[in-house]
Formats: C-alpha cells, structure tokens, sequence
C-alpha cells in the first residue's frame, strides 16, 4: 500500500464529516417571535408578563449558558428575541413558546441556519434530531371513526340518490336513463363500502392535513406517522407537554357545509319546524323562565363544555319533541355573538336545515379572512373549484328566496337570503366573525377538513424535564465510557492503542456525520446501535493486535507481523461483521420504529467500524512501521521488539 | 492451557440449570413476568387534581383500595398526574365500583374498566369530568410491535445467519451459533424475569444488541477453530477446539471488558432512563461471552462426535 498517498482519503472523509457535524455544537441563534398583540398591551400588562417570563428563563435557560437578546426586562416594540446558545433542542424551543402562550407567537420561531448548513444542505438543519424518548414530549395515536365518516358521507348524496330512485321509478322515463341512473346508484354505494387501501387514503389525506395544522403551528420536528394495521394515525410532539389545545387542533374535524334551509310549509298550516319552536320558546319565556327555554338550555350544555355527543343527543330530542321527520330535516343551532363583539360565540335560536348537504368542503378551493369596514367582525370570502362552482350556481338559481345556511362544524354560523344566481365561483360567509375564528374558519375552508373523525386511542407523555434531564446524564454517561475505553486500549496496547484510539474516533465521528446527512432520529434503540458499533470497533481492532501479537511471538519483523496480522483478521472481522449486518439488515425492512432505528444506527456503524479498523488503522500502522521505522511495537504489557 | 472441551456437560447443565432456575422463580415466586403499559396494555389517565392532592395522597389511595399504580406528575404547576394502572388490576377497580354504587359482589357491571375507574376518582376526589384530561384503555403496543414482527423477524434473521455460516464455515458451526444465540436469548429473558425489570422499548434494543454481540464473539472463536482445523492431522477437533479457544482467550477478555466499561458507565453515571437497558445489556455482554466459550464451540464438537458415530 503507498501508505502516504492514501491517508489524504481518510483525512478528507474526516474533514468532510467534522464541518458536517459542525452545527451541532455550533453556538447557534433562534429567533423567537413575540406577539403583535403584545405591543397593544398597557404597560402594566406588559411588565408583569415580561418579569414572569425573565424570571423563569433566569431559572430555566440562564444554567444552559442560553443568552437572551435583548434582554427581556428592557424589550420594547422588538418583533422577536434573538436566544444563543449552544444545544437548543426543538424540544426546548416548544417548551418555550407553550410555558409563554401571551408573549410569544408559535407560529414564527425559527433557528438560524448556521454557514456549514446554508452552504451544504441548503439550510436545511444537519443536527442530529433526538427522539421523544431522548427529549421529552408527547405521543397522541389516534384512531379514525370510519363508521361516522360513512354516515356523513350518505348525507352529501341524500339528495342524488334521491333523484336517481325517481328516475328508475318513474314509468314514463326511458330505458336508457333508468341505465344510467341504476349504475350510477350502484356507483354511489360503492363509495359508502370502505376497503383497506380506501381506508389508507383516507388516513394519507387526514395525515396531510394534521401536518399542515402542526407546521402552522410552528411545533419543531412533529411527526406523522400512519399505522395501517390499525387504521391509526400517530402523532409524535417534541418538547410538548400535556397540551390538551394542541390535541384539540389535530383531532378538529369541523368541516364547511351548506345546507338549505327547510320549505317555507314544512311542518304544513304555512308554518315552518323552525317557526313552531320559536312559537314555543315565545310561550314558555313570557311565563318568565327563560331558564326553561330550549335554548338556553342548550346554551347551558354548551357552557358545560360536556362535548359534542351530549349536544346532539339534545338536538335529537328536539327533534323527537317537535315531531320533526328525521329524514328530510336536521335542527341546528344558530350561533352568534352578543350585541357587543367581544360577548362569546353562542347558540342563539335554533333553526331547520333539509338533511341533504348542497355544497361541502371538497366544493372549496381557496379562503382568506377579510375585515368588512360596514359590518362589525370578519368575513370570510371563499373560492369554489369549478365543480363547486356549477352546484353553486345551480342551487343558487333554484332558489332563489330561501335561505342557504353555512354550516361550520355544526354550529350554523351564517344563513344569507338567495337573492340571486351566483356565478363564477367566489362568495363570502358573513359571520362576523372574531379574527381567529375568521382564520380558523379560512384555514379550514383551504386546508380542508379532516376527513375522518380521530379518537383518541392513546397518549403518552415523557417529561421533558425528564427527558433533558436524562440526555444530559446520558450523554455524559456514554462520553465517559467512552473515554474510559479508550484509557482502556491505551493500557493495553500503548502505541497500537493509540492508533485504535484514533480509529474508533474516527468512526464515531464518521457515523455521527452520516446520520446528520440522512435526517436521521435518534432514539433509545439508536443510541444502544451505536454503543453497539463501538464495542464491535473495538473488537476488531482486539483481534488485528492479537494477532499481530502473535505474529511478533512467532520471531516475525514489526512490518511482516502487522501485514500478516492484518491479513490473518481480515476474514474473521468481515465474517463476524457480515452476520451482524445480516441481522441489521433484516431488522430494517422488517422491524417498526424502536427496532428500526436500532438497526438503521448499527448498520451504518458496521460500514464505518469496518473502514476505520480495516483500511484506516492499517494505513496508519503501515506508515509508523514502514515509513516512520518504528520497530517496537508495544502490543500488551510485555515489550516484543523483532 | 485451560480444557474447556473437557467440562463441556458441566457448563452445559449449569446453563439449563439456571435457565430452569430463572423460569422457576419468575414464575412460581413473582408470577410472571413484570408488566408494563408498553407490553401489556392498562388504563391510562391523566387527571388534574386539587392542590391538596399529592403523590403520597395517590399511592395510600391506590394502595388501599389493591390497586396497583404507577404516577407520573406531568405538570407540577397544574397538579396533573398521569396514572397507568396495568390490567391485573381491573378486577380491584370493578370492586370498588361495585361498592360505590352499591351493587352486589355477584352483580354484572355494565361499564367498561376505564370507565369505572374514572367514575371511582371523581367521586372519591371529588373532581368534575373535565379534570379528566384523558383516559384511555392504552394498547400493547411494543407487545403487539414484536409479537406481529418480532418473531417472523428472529425467524428470519436465524436462517439467514445459519446459511451465512453454513457457506463460509460447515453446518455443523451454523448449528452451534444458532443454539448459542438462543441461549442467550433465553437466558437474558430469565434474567429480566428473575429481577422483574419491565419490558420495554429499551429493552428490546438491549436483547437486539445482545444478538449483535453474541454472534460475533461467537464468530471470532469458530473462525479460529476452522483456521486451526485445517491442515491439522496430529490433534483431535476437540483439542483444536480447545487449543482455538485458549489462543482467542486474549481477545475476548478484552473485548468484553471494554464494552462493559462503556455500559457500566452509563450505570455509574447515574443516567436512570437507561439503567434496565443497562442492567440487561451488561448480563447480556457477560452471557454473550460465556455462550460463545463453552456453549457454542463444545456444542460443535458434540454435534462432530454424533456424526462421526452416525457414519461409523
């Protein structure tokens, strides 16, 4: 081997892999965001909130060595606070802005790229992302309720399925219509039959949107991950404790929906259902209970925050009570503000909507919240896709008179009077809507719904005290075994150890740097991977130097026993290393998470071990002995010279 | 020179006699296996309790009524607990749920465990539902990650192992390595058994590195009995099995040492997350060790002895 040549490749690889591992130890800066509406405040509101939050960085963040710009005593206007330091964790940096919900804005921390990122991956972060396990935070499987998405799905076609039954009764039609209108029947039930792979796209499409809600959010590194065996979906949240706000958000499966309001003579005499029960609740409030009215009853469920299923058991018994025919009508609630806009959002009188759904989510493109200078509050205006565009104008020339209510989850948030046909595809909800609830609303409307209802199958937390808390002590941990096997070769081979020494560092730093490069998560399991790969480096390096020992104990030369040593390793090394990658290998395309990310960890370990101790140590050994002269190699506690 | 061919029964009966011993005891005196949420499946709930309400309050609480708990206090501020209760203790919960709404011991009761269990706590805590941030019936799930995978995965990975040595040693090394990976296995799960550590992710890490280590500590000694092998004609396969297994003594010393050093760090460095990983990983080193000296490498010379009687 022309030892001086060659060692130029390890070295670059080193290079290559030391400025790739650069941004982990970086001194790096993250942009925290605060809060428009902070700079509103009163002066007081603002001291208190900002002495609260320097105090507990002070105790938190201040033993970190994390250092805050500007200060938080003397913040002013600034849009954000610049925080450097050394090892800040995506799990940190939402513990952050959660433990500060009214100064800091989720939405827009951001860390810096550091240059070795701008320049190598584009700014993309080359920090090695830790696990829940290792970090602390918050794990949510959740499982779709594909029975309730079914049902709903049966209402959007009420109205077609409906039409189509006439026409295939109807005597006077033609055959080939009563065809069509029978294939297209079959066509539409087919929809309602949920197969597997139905099934999975269903939950692709919820885990989209989930990803959207999170990254809008601004939660660092959360994960999605679908469970197809148990039509689940799972949630991984860094840094993130028992936040029953964010699990909320996820599992939201408000939809937008239009429904027509009901005949004019529905419950017949030229009344309507809804005029029925205003006459009702007219009646019992001038006896002067108004607790006793229907509505405020319900107004009081809703109060109670006892959840949606109690709601519309309470709906249903209106039905029940005003003998409502189930299959053509619905009662919903309509929900408004008080006089005043900041009085909450409540159910303020109930009102009848046909069943069958006109126009729903899939209907809708595009939406933005927009502040109507003549109204108090926000609207929302919406753009239609070109389908949803035809069935608005369809329904909006039928008609015309009655009124079109916009359903938003279930409460009725809107119910405009068609006054006309509206064409071309963009309307607005007037609602006159608080700002976030016109931007959820918009959010909904351009991200979509989720499509199936999520319950909760479980949820898991790891303390993120904890979680820090052991990764510091963890990482110490594996530091000083580290050292402590290294001291360790050094003892017993010296000079030879020295160069495994090197190796094994070497292959550390390889294998950290190739984990960056991949994004890789590292987990529990990964980290017993690379202790794993360290004990197997070791290892070769053991038996090249035993027999080198050997070699030298037969009478052989430093330069003929550290070839023949190298040679007579060789195979065992590969042989025992190849049966290990075997196993690694099987355990990634088969194994699930924990069991993945160990073997993900020890295969890549196995790969650099084997460069570092095969073609690494010899080259440095092949340059001590040949090109240095080294003569006495001390491999143990005895001196063999040649 | 040490005969280690010589106590090849010995070392083999003390291996089935403590596995036998590890069994025994996890069985007969601790019942079982430890349990845990992640393998077994339980109630989990998180609840947001009155300020009064602290740890000790919870552990006399669940102590009384027999059922067993293990608390997490997840946000000290707001006093919310996370209370994992394994399903050995859902017969307790019926009871107490029986009692509070007096229902006879021989009556049916019509809800399902979580249920009862949080209609216990609010009553006995005097808390309303919506301190009841979650409650979940929580699945098996690295019990049902490994028993889906898992053992389709072992399975595999053997043959596959047994036909990498196969083709680069003969059968009869394949065969040995095999056993000896087994052992191991066997006899670290005895182990977790006898000192009931709960099975958890970590867990499987350390039996999966185990398996990464056993097998090449097992691989270093027979590459070194078939290099001794060939060409030699004045010893018997025993002593060169014998003779091959002093020679890498040396090196498996170290090795193991090493290794150890770096786990018996983490212990030292009192990183508590990782102490069963630890715990089971340093038995695991010393097992793998072992295996490889006298199980594996005498179970090739019993296994070459039958074979030579077989064929006369």
């Amino acid at each position: 081997m022309k030892s001086a040549t060659w060692i130029f490749l390890p070295l670059a690889i080193l290079l290559a892999a030391t400025i790739i591992l650069y941004p982990n130890f970086a001194q790096r800066e993250l942009e925290i965001a605060v809060r428009k509406e902070f700079s509103t405040l009163s002066p007081e509101q603002k001291k208190e909130i900002l002495s609260k939050f320097s105090e507990h960085w002070n105790q938190e963040y201040k033993q970190s060595g994390w250092d805050i710009k500007p200060a938080p005593n003397d913040l002013k206007d600034e849009e954000y606070f610049l925080v450097t330091g050394r090892f800040i964790t995506s799990a940190k940096i939402n513990q952050i802005s959660q433990e500060n919900p009214e100064l800091i804005l989720e939405a827009k921390n951001k860390l810096r790229p550091t240059i070795v990122e701008e320049w190598v991956s584009k700014g993309r972060p080359l920090t090695i992302k830790l696990g829940l396990d290792l970090q602390g935070g918050m794990r949510v499987a959740m499982k779709g309720d594909f029975e309730d998405y079914a049902s709903k799905l049966r209402e959007s076609y009420i109205k077609e399925i409906e039409n189509l039954k006439k026409t295939v009764a109807d005597p006077s039609a033609d055959e080939k219509e009563k065809k069509k209108a029978t294939d297209r029947l079959e066509e539409i039930e087919s929809y309602f039959e949920l197969s597997p792979s139905r099934k999975l796209l269903e939950l692709e499409k919820a885990k989209l949107i989930i990803d959207n809600r999170l990254t809008s959010q601004n939660l660092t590194e959360p994960q999605v991950r679908i469970q197809k065996d148990q039509d689940s979906i799972e949630v991984s949240l860094p840094g993130v404790t028992n936040s029953s706000q964010i699990l909320e958000m996820i599992q939201n499966t408000e939809t937008v929906e239009y429904r027509l309001e009901e005949n004019d003579n529905s419950a017949g005499n030229g009344l309507t259902y809804g005029a029925v029960i205003q006459q009702e609740e007219n009646r019992v409030l001038e006896t002067g209970k108004r607790e006793d009215t229907d509505i405020v009853k319900y107004q009081n469920l809703v109060k109670q925050k006892l959840g949606k299923t109690e709601q519309d058991k309470f709906l249903l018994s209106l039905e029940d009570k005003y003998k409502i025919p189930k299959d053509k009508y619905r009662v919903f609630a309509y929900w408004a503000r008080g006089s005043n806009q900041n009085s909450p959002l409540l159910p303020r009188r109930f009102i009848v909507l046909e069943k069958a759904i006109a126009l729903d989510g899939r209907d809708m493109r595009d939406a933005r919240p927009s502040f109507e200078n003549n109204s108090f509050g926000y609207i929302v205006s919406f753009t239609l896709t070109s389908n949803g565009a035809e069935k608005f104008f369809e329904i909006t020339s039928q008609n015309k008179g009655r009124n079109l209510a916009i359903v938003w989850g279930d409460k009725v948030v809107s119910a405009p009077t068609i006054r006309g046909a509206i064409a071309g595809g963009v309307a607005q909800i007037d609602g006159s809507f608080a700002k976030e609830e016109a931007v959820d609303l918009a959010n909904v409307i351009s991200e979509g719904a989720l499509p199936i209802p999520l319950r909760v199958l479980e949820m898991r937390f790891i303390g993120p005290t904890l979680g820090i808390e052991s990764i510091e002590v963890g990482m110490k941990a594996v530091m000083i075994g580290f050292v402590l096997v290294m001291l360790y070769m050094l003892l017993i081979y010296r000079l030879s150890g020295m160069v495994a020494d090197i190796a094994l560092f070497a292959n550390i730093i390889i294998l950290s740097a190739l984990l960056s490069l991949m994004g890789f998560t590292l987990t529990l399991p990964g980290f017993a991977g690379i202790i794993l790969t360290v004990g197997m480096a070791v290892d070769a390096n053991v038996i090249i130097y035993e027999r080198i020992k050997e070699e030298l104990q037969a009478g052989k030369s430093a330069a003929v026993a550290v070839a023949q040593g190298f040679d007579n390793a060789f195979w065992t090394i590969i042989d025992s290393n190849v049966t290990t990658l075997i196993s690694g290998v099987l355990m990634i395309r088969l194994g699930n998470g924990p069991i993945k990310g160990f073997a993900i960890t020890l295969c890549w370990g196995i790969v650099t071990s084997l460069f570092t101790s095969l073609f690494l140590s010899r080259l440095i050994m092949d340059i001590l002995v040949n090109k240095l002269g080294i003569q006495k190699l001390q491999i143990g506690f005895k001196k063999l010279e040649s | 020179m040490f005969d280690f061919i010589k106590y090849k029964y010995v070392s083999i009966g003390v291996s089935l006699a403590l596995i036998l011993f590890g069994f025994g005891y996890t069985f007969a005196i601790h019942g079982g296996f430890a349990n845990s949420l992640d393998f077994n499946g339980g109630l989990r709930t998180v609840i947001e309790f009155d300020q009064s309400v602290d740890r000790k309050k919870l552990e006399t609480y669940f102590g009384e009524n027999n059922i067993e708990a293990v608390l997490l206090l997840l946000d000290k501020e707001k006093n919310h607990y996370q209370i994992d209760i394994g399903l050995g203790s859902i017969d307790s919960i019926f009871e107490k749920y029986k009692q509070k709404n007096a229902l006879k011991p021989t009556d049916k009761v019509e809800v399902s465990g979580i249920d009862a269990l949080i209609s216990i706590l609010v009553s006995d805590f005097g808390i309303t539902k919506s301190k009841v941030l979650s409650a979940n019936q929580v699945g098996a799930v690295v019990g049902g990650e490994l028993s889906s995978t898992g053992v389709t995965l072992l399975g595999l990975t053997m043959v596959i192992i047994l036909a990498y040595i196969s083709f680069r040693f003969q059968f009869k090394f394949a065969l040995g390595a095999i056993v000896a990976l087994t052992h191991d296995l066997i006899l670290t799960v005895a182990f977790i058994g006898f000192f009931q550590i709960k099975p958890s992710v970590p867990i499987i890490a350390a039996l999966l590195t185990l398996l990464g280590y056993s097998i090449n500590d097992t691989i270093v000694v027979f590459d070194r009995i078939r290099e001794n092998a060939s060409g030699n004609l004045n010893e018997t396969f025993g002593q060169t099995i014998n003779s091959s297994i002093n020679q890498t003594l040396g090196r498996t010393f170290n090795t193991s040492f090493a290794t150890l050093i770096s786990i018996v760090a983490i212990i030292i460095g009192g990183a508590t997350e990782l102490f069963d990983f630890a715990y089971v990983l340093t038995f695991g080193i010393i097992i793998g060790t072992y295996s490889s000296i006298f199980i594996a490498a005498p179970l090739v010379d019993i296994y070459d002895h039958v074979i030579r009687r077989v064929r006369g």
